[in-house]
């Protein structure tokens, strides 16, 4: 590729390196391309396209590199399918809290899983490799965008009405007429129908719709603000999204705040629809055969801990309010929110027993255990005492000294020893959830299990994004670039009287458009239709002609 | 001159991604392994022992080195290694502490836990019941077991049972100069 300076051999414009049509004049002056795609050189209107021109340092081969639309659709194309395999097997936020996820993924998938986790597609947002494509794919657009988009832009609006007769020829449209005498009213009826003029001498130029040509820069820029927000939430107090699980009754510490903040839990709640409420949805509420949940809450107290210089230290908690949180109806505080996510009833909070004797009559009152921290004695009246010698929350074994030993600290399988004396004589016995085993010979008193009542927690998102508004921001940008773009067709007409009547027309796109906006106008004033080369062998329907 | 323009702009715009990009990265790798390790600083925290006292660390930090243990009832290693620190605690503590941290459980579990030991254990047992200091210094596996010199700073640590050597190698990195 020639890297001087071009004079126009036509007109005398001098063009950078690297043009192709002469910007003043339209004449080919570079005829060092692909002739087959003569369209492609309209694309940019034949300008140069920067980076094709000079390539010297480090940075500039970097350069050069990504502003090539198949280095750009490479990186788009490795970007899809590595999110598509990302799809293959759940992202870890949906395998279960808590578990291992690299023995998870080898466990359920097999090798295949573990490379899938060794890999990073367990976490494909923000492994390493997939933020570095992302990052390739910002400098694709910028580079490419600069480098194509500058030169356009420039050269559309430095364009001039006169152009070298073999430009003519060139465009898809045009026309050749010996009649000269209504080229005036031509023009001023392409004027009625929003064409700007510009004339130089027997020359002139129609434009309309010159903002369609900004719509893929638009639309990358917003693409670009968009990938600044995500990246964004890497970044420290931008993003937070957690799980605060809360016990009915309890109050924790919420987390990201460096524990300025605690919520209390006072009460779960769930609503069903009423079958019988009266309105036009009983009927279907009754041949449902479960219930339909109308509101899931959480009543909740919100404190400021005044006292939160060390760690552990017992907070000095001062109400702020009282608030409801229901599904989409989340608590606010600074630039954090609360929402409702989910309930949890599948831990055990107590037990409750009653004690028989060897005739299965029952001995005295019901005692309740508490699972968490269990009492010692309860006393069941009838001069009858209970004791709780041992408790193992899930029981695995007893071991030689005759403790009962515990798997988990969570109340899962819960074993007890039982000390039952009336006084004057004890026994004692070994009581699981589903069978009891008498220590000591021949009991005359079983502790009977009764039944047992389950936590009930509130399972709440804590959510927190300042990256929205950009986010956000750049999408609209985004739509209103591919709008622009999409539905504003850039339409050039190109007339002089200098050799006869001569017409020609250049779209982006839509040139069935075109040829509706010029035709009528031709026929009107004694000029035959517009030619259309590729009309022969295209259906003449709409030319859509990318980018 | 507009060639140095355009040099400035492809320069600027490529440093400027991959700076950013180095960035975000960073954020991302550093973001979940926050876990305490040999050469950072303790965290200092406050909490109640097992007798009803308040301790905190920077107090019993400011002249004696400090062993943390942090451990679970349920927690067979932790079990087994209580003995051997009790008995080692008892042949003198005089610059040193241990404070053993019981992770999230009930009193009624660590007392019938103690009442199966042969002999008390002399060194103070701190209830961490919210699980304040765990998360803090993002203990993972139990036992783990944090020596701090008298400089706050973390000198030795171990995800595993402690053997009766690892017991004098901690005191002995927890009292050194």
């Amino acid at each position: 590729m020639e890297l001087k300076e071009i004079k126009c051999g036509s007109c005398g414009h001098v063009n950078p390196p690297g043009t192709q049509l002469c910007q003043s004049c339209g004449k080919m002056i570079n005829s060092d391309y692909d002739k087959k795609k003569i369209k492609d050189l309209m694309r940019y209107d034949g300008s140069a396209i920067r980076s094709k021109t000079r390539s010297t340092s480090i940075f500039d081969k970097i350069w050069i590199f990504f502003t090539s639309i198949k280095v750009g659709v490479s990186i788009i194309l490795i970007i899809a399918i590595s999110a598509s395999i990302g799809t293959l097997f759940p992202q870890e936020y949906f395998i279960p809290v808590g578990s291992d996820p690299l023995q998870y993924y080898t466990e359920n998938y097999g090798t295949i899983g573990r490379l899938y986790y060794e890999l990073g597609f367990h976490n494909l947002y923000s492994s390493w490799w997939f933020i570095i494509l992302i990052g390739m794919l910002a400098l694709s657009i910028i580079a490419a965008s600069i480098d194509r988009g500058l030169p356009l832009l420039k050269s559309l609006r430095n364009q001039r009405a006169k152009k070298h007769p073999s430009f003519y020829k060139r465009q898809r449209l045009n026309l050749h007429q010996e009649n000269v005498s209504n080229t005036g009213s031509v023009i001023e009826e392409l004027k009625k129908k929003g064409y700007k003029h510009k004339a130089d001498g027997s020359h002139h130029l129609l434009e309309k719709g010159w903002l369609s040509r900004w719509g893929p820069y638009i639309n990358h820029t917003g693409l670009i603000i968009l990938l600044f927000g995500s990246m964004l939430r890497f970044f420290p107090g931008m993003y937070v999204d957690e799980l605060v699980y809360i016990t009915e009754g309890e109050t924790v510490q919420i987390p990201e705040t460096g524990g300025q903040y605690y919520v209390e839990n006072n009460d779960f709640i769930v609503d069903m629809y009423d079958e019988n409420a009266g309105t036009v949805f009983d009927d279907t509420l009754q041949n449902t055969n479960e219930m339909v949940t109308s509101n899931y809450q959480t009543d909740i107290t919100f404190y400021e801990n005044q006292n939160k210089d060390v760690i552990g230290a017992s907070p000095d908690l001062k109400k702020v309010e009282d608030y409801s949180i229901q599904v989409n109806h989340p608590y606010r505080f600074d630039q954090f929110e609360l929402y409702q996510s989910s309930y949890d009833n599948s831990q055990m909070k107590s037990m409750t027993f009653q004690l028989e004797d060897s005739n299965g009559e029952v001995v005295g009152e019901q005692f309740t255990v508490n699972l968490d921290n269990p009492e010692q004695s309860y006393d069941i009246g009838e001069g009858m005492e209970v004791n709780m010698r041992a408790y193992a929350p899930d029981f695995v074994e007893i071991d030689e000294n005759g403790a009962l030993i515990s798997e988990t600290p969570v109340a899962t399988n819960p074993a007890f020893v039982f000390e039952v004396t009336d006084g004057d004589s004890s026994e004692l016995s070994l009581l699981q959830v589903m069978l009891s085993t008498d220590i000591t010979q021949d009991n005359e008193y079983s502790v009977k299990f009764v039944e047992n009542e389950n936590h009930w927690a509130t399972v709440l998102t804590l959510k927190k994004d300042l990256t929205l508004p950009i986010i956000a921001t750049g999408f609209v940008i985004f739509l209103i670039g591919l709008t622009i773009g999409s539905y504003i067709n850039h339409r050039r007409i190109w007339i002089n009287d200098e050799d006869g009547f001569n017409i020609s027309a250049h779209t982006n796109k839509n040139y069935f458009g075109l040829k509706k906006d010029i035709d009528p106008i031709l026929e009107k004033n004694g000029y035959e239709h517009i030619f259309d080369r590729d009309a022969k062998d295209q259906n003449e329907s709409v030319n859509t002609d990318e980018e | 001159m507009k060639k140095k323009t355009r040099n400035i702009l492809r320069t600027s715009i490529i440093l400027s991604i991959v700076i950013l990009l180095g960035v975000t990265l960073w954020f991302n790798l550093t973001s979940d392994s926050q876990a305490i390790q040999v050469g950072d600083d303790a965290v200092d925290f406050q909490l109640e022992t097992l007798n009803g006292e308040e301790m905190q660390l920077s107090e019993i930090n400011e002249d004696k080195g400090v062993i943390l243990n942090f451990w679970g009832t349920w927690c067979e290693p932790c079990r087994e290694e209580m003995p051997d620190m009790n008995e080692i605690y008892n042949e003198g503590h005089e610059d040193y502490e241990i404070v053993a941290v019981n992770v999230s459980e009930g009193e009624q579990q660590i007392n019938q836990f103690l009442s199966s030991l042969d002999e008390n254990l002399s060194f103070p047992i701190a209830l961490d019941s919210n699980r304040d200091v765990t998360k803090a210094y993002q203990v993972g596996p139990l036992p783990t077991t944090i020596a701090i010199d008298k400089n706050g700073v973390v000198v030795e640590k171990q995800e595993y049972q402690l053997t009766t050597d690892d017991i004098y190698s901690f005191i002995e990195q927890s009292t050194s100069e």
